[in-house]
């Protein structure tokens, strides 16, 4: 909850302050204000201190008896989690001379939907959770106003967005048709009640597996994918990066809560969401290797590790199956901010044409800016899950955690992991290529808070007993 | 009147509602206009909205929860066309058309 609150208020606050001035003003503060929320969630989610009676009191009038929001120990973590990469995106994002600070204010209100999609505890909670993450992504994607390119990718995100949003709503309909109730842990009581009897309508039914497709469309596991390059490609990048990190990790732990309150149910979602998860793996994977820019791969990549987090269905559910889920979105979200933040420098900075940023952008780093090619190495080898990297000990465990339900899909993943080295480690050959050109300046300046989350992955790498002292609990 | 369509049987609210969501949902798929695509995806939320209403007053729910969902439904919707409608605008204004299969300069 007070991650929450931090992040509205500073959202009202920004989108008020910052009207005449400029943007790269309120960076710092906007970093400093959700690192504060991001630490104070993280401290409650350790259970050192419980803010909860606080707000409890204060939001009581609105909240009734069940809650519709409600903050568990691990909605926290991953509270924190989700707020902390924010706070390190918006402060990798390259300073501009844009006049309004709209941008970051968007950006924040749309961190508060993904908080509200974590802690729902209601349907009609994760509906408006998705909502507001989704619509100022749509006016987000499209902000760069003169560029066609970002039009259509604020067009197709629109379309597809409330598309897969309608979809979610029927679903939605259907189940409260069935049961009569909207709270998550009602809807089990009524479904395990009729189970009893042996009776599974065919509305109930219909209603779950429309409410999973509407999540997945906004995950972009496979069968729904088709919009996420495009609008990733099309989007300005450091919206592109937003997107593919805050909406994946929210909409992930959102789909993960939903299900895991039909844990007896299993066998039977399971018939459709291991034969997603095994294709998007292979299909984002192998996509990714044949692409030509920078971005796009990137893109593939993501499609590709919303089919590793959707292995978590498989193993049984419980704490453990929590913590690897928040410790891989940690390792995602560290690794894939960073590949787009050197990706969006670089190609700042390269000559090439804009619809051409292959990987010759990264042409001669190495000799250009040593520290940063090094930081650049750290964050591909901990996304490729190379040991040593928090990548890697995220990997581990899900696969361990996996190989328990289903032997295929972890042979299926690891094919997968070893497809992804290839192109993960393109860019190394043109690290150290000399092909370029001369006049471009060397520098020793890096940005500090790369360098910290360069260390973070390493840190966590060589001591994951910080990450997984709640799986042995 | 009024005792006509007290007198129908939820199915018909059913059908009647997947008849409008298919239509919208086609609509999304098929039509090229952008404007026309927006108001497929209202069709499609306002037969959530009668199914809703529908399903609240056929179970007798004291809390009317259903309906209350139709509220954040519309507001959300309503939201959503400004949105819409201004990306609309923002493509028009650079494109001067607003039909989508123009745009297809990103793809693989």
């Amino acid at each position: 909850m007070i991650a929450l609150l931090v992040t509205f208020l500073t959202a009202v606050f920004i989108l008020f302050a910052g009207i005449q001035k400029q943007e790269s003003q309120f960076k710092n503060i906007t970093f400093l204000l959700l690192l504060f929320g991001g630490s104070l969630a993280l401290i409650e989610s350790q259970g050192i201190i419980n803010l909860e009676p606080f707000f409890g009191k204060i939001l009581e009038g609105y909240m009734g008896k069940e809650p519709m929001l409600e903050f568990g120990l691990f909605r926290l973590m991953a509270v924190a989690i989700i707020t902390l990469i924010a706070a390190f995106i918006i402060a990798l994002m390259p300073a501009t001379n844009r006049k309004g600070s709209d941008i970051l204010a968007l950006m924040l209100f749309s961190l508060c939907g993904a908080q509200m999609m974590i802690g729902s505890n209601h349907l009609v909670m994760l509906f408006l959770g998705i909502e507001i993450l989704s619509i100022p992504l749509y006016v987000l994607s499209g902000s760069d106003k003169e560029n066609l390119f970002s039009n259509e990718s604020a067009i197709k995100y629109f379309i597809m967005g409330s598309f897969s949003t309608a979809i979610l709503l029927l679903g939605s309909a259907f189940i409260y048709g069935g049961t009569g109730t909207f709270y998550f842990s009602d809807i089990n009581v009524k479904l395990s009640f009729a189970a009893h009897f042996g009776e599974f309508p065919i509305l109930i039914k219909l209603g779950l597996v429309l409410t999973l497709v509407g999540l997945l469309f906004k995950i972009s596991a496979v069968p729904f994918h088709f919009w996420s390059p495009d609008v990733y490609e099309g989007a300005p990048n450091r919206v592109a990066s937003f997107m593919a990190i805050i909406v994946k990790i929210a909409g992930f732990i959102a789909l993960a809560q939903f299900i895991q309150n039909f844990s007896w149910m299993q066998g039977w979602y399971n018939q459709f969401l291991i034969p997603i998860s095994m294709i998007t793996i292979l299909l984002g994977n192998i996509a990714a290797l044949v692409q030509k820019t920078v971005k796009r791969t990137l893109a593939y990549s993501s499609i590709s590790h919303a089919g590793y987090l959707l292995m978590f269905v498989i193993a049984p559910f419980g704490t453990a199956n929590m913590w690897i889920i928040g410790t891989y979105a940690l390792a995602y979200g560290l690794g894939t901010s960073l590949l787009f933040y050197f990706m969006d420098k670089y190609s700042l900075e390269s000559q090439t044409s804009e619809t051409s940023k292959g990987f010759d952008i990264f042409n001669g780093m190495f000799y250009k800016n040593k520290r940063e090619s090094i930081i650049f190495t750290v964050a591909i080898l901990s996304v490729a899950g190379i040991p040593s990297t928090i990548g890697f000990v995220a990997k581990f465990h899900l696969f361990r955690h996996s190989f328990e339900g289903s032997t295929l899909l972890t042979i299926v993943a690891l094919i997968g992991s070893a497809i992804s080295i290839a192109y993960y480690f393109k860019p190394f050959k043109n690290i150290y290529s000399s092909e370029f050109s001369v006049e471009s300046t060397t520098s020793n300046s890096i940005n500090w808070i790369a360098l910290f989350m360069s260390i973070v992955i390493i840190a966590l790498g060589f001591a994951p007993m910080f990450l997984t002292h709640g799986l042995l609990q | 009147m009024l005792s006509i369509f007290q007198n129908l049987d939820i199915s018909h609210y059913i059908y009647l509602s997947c008849v409008l969501f298919s239509i919208g949902l086609f609509g999304v798929l098929f039509r090229r206009n952008a404007i026309v695509l927006l108001m497929c995806i209202e069709l499609m939320l306002n037969a959530v909205n009668l199914l809703l209403a529908a399903f609240t007053e056929y179970m007798g729910d004291p809390n009317a929860n259903g309906q209350m969902f139709v509220f954040f439904i519309m507001v959300v919707a309503a939201a959503e066309a400004a949105v819409g409608l201004a990306i609309i605008v923002m493509v028009y204004r650079n494109t001067r058309k607003t039909d989508v299969s123009f745009l297809d300069s990103l793809k693989d």
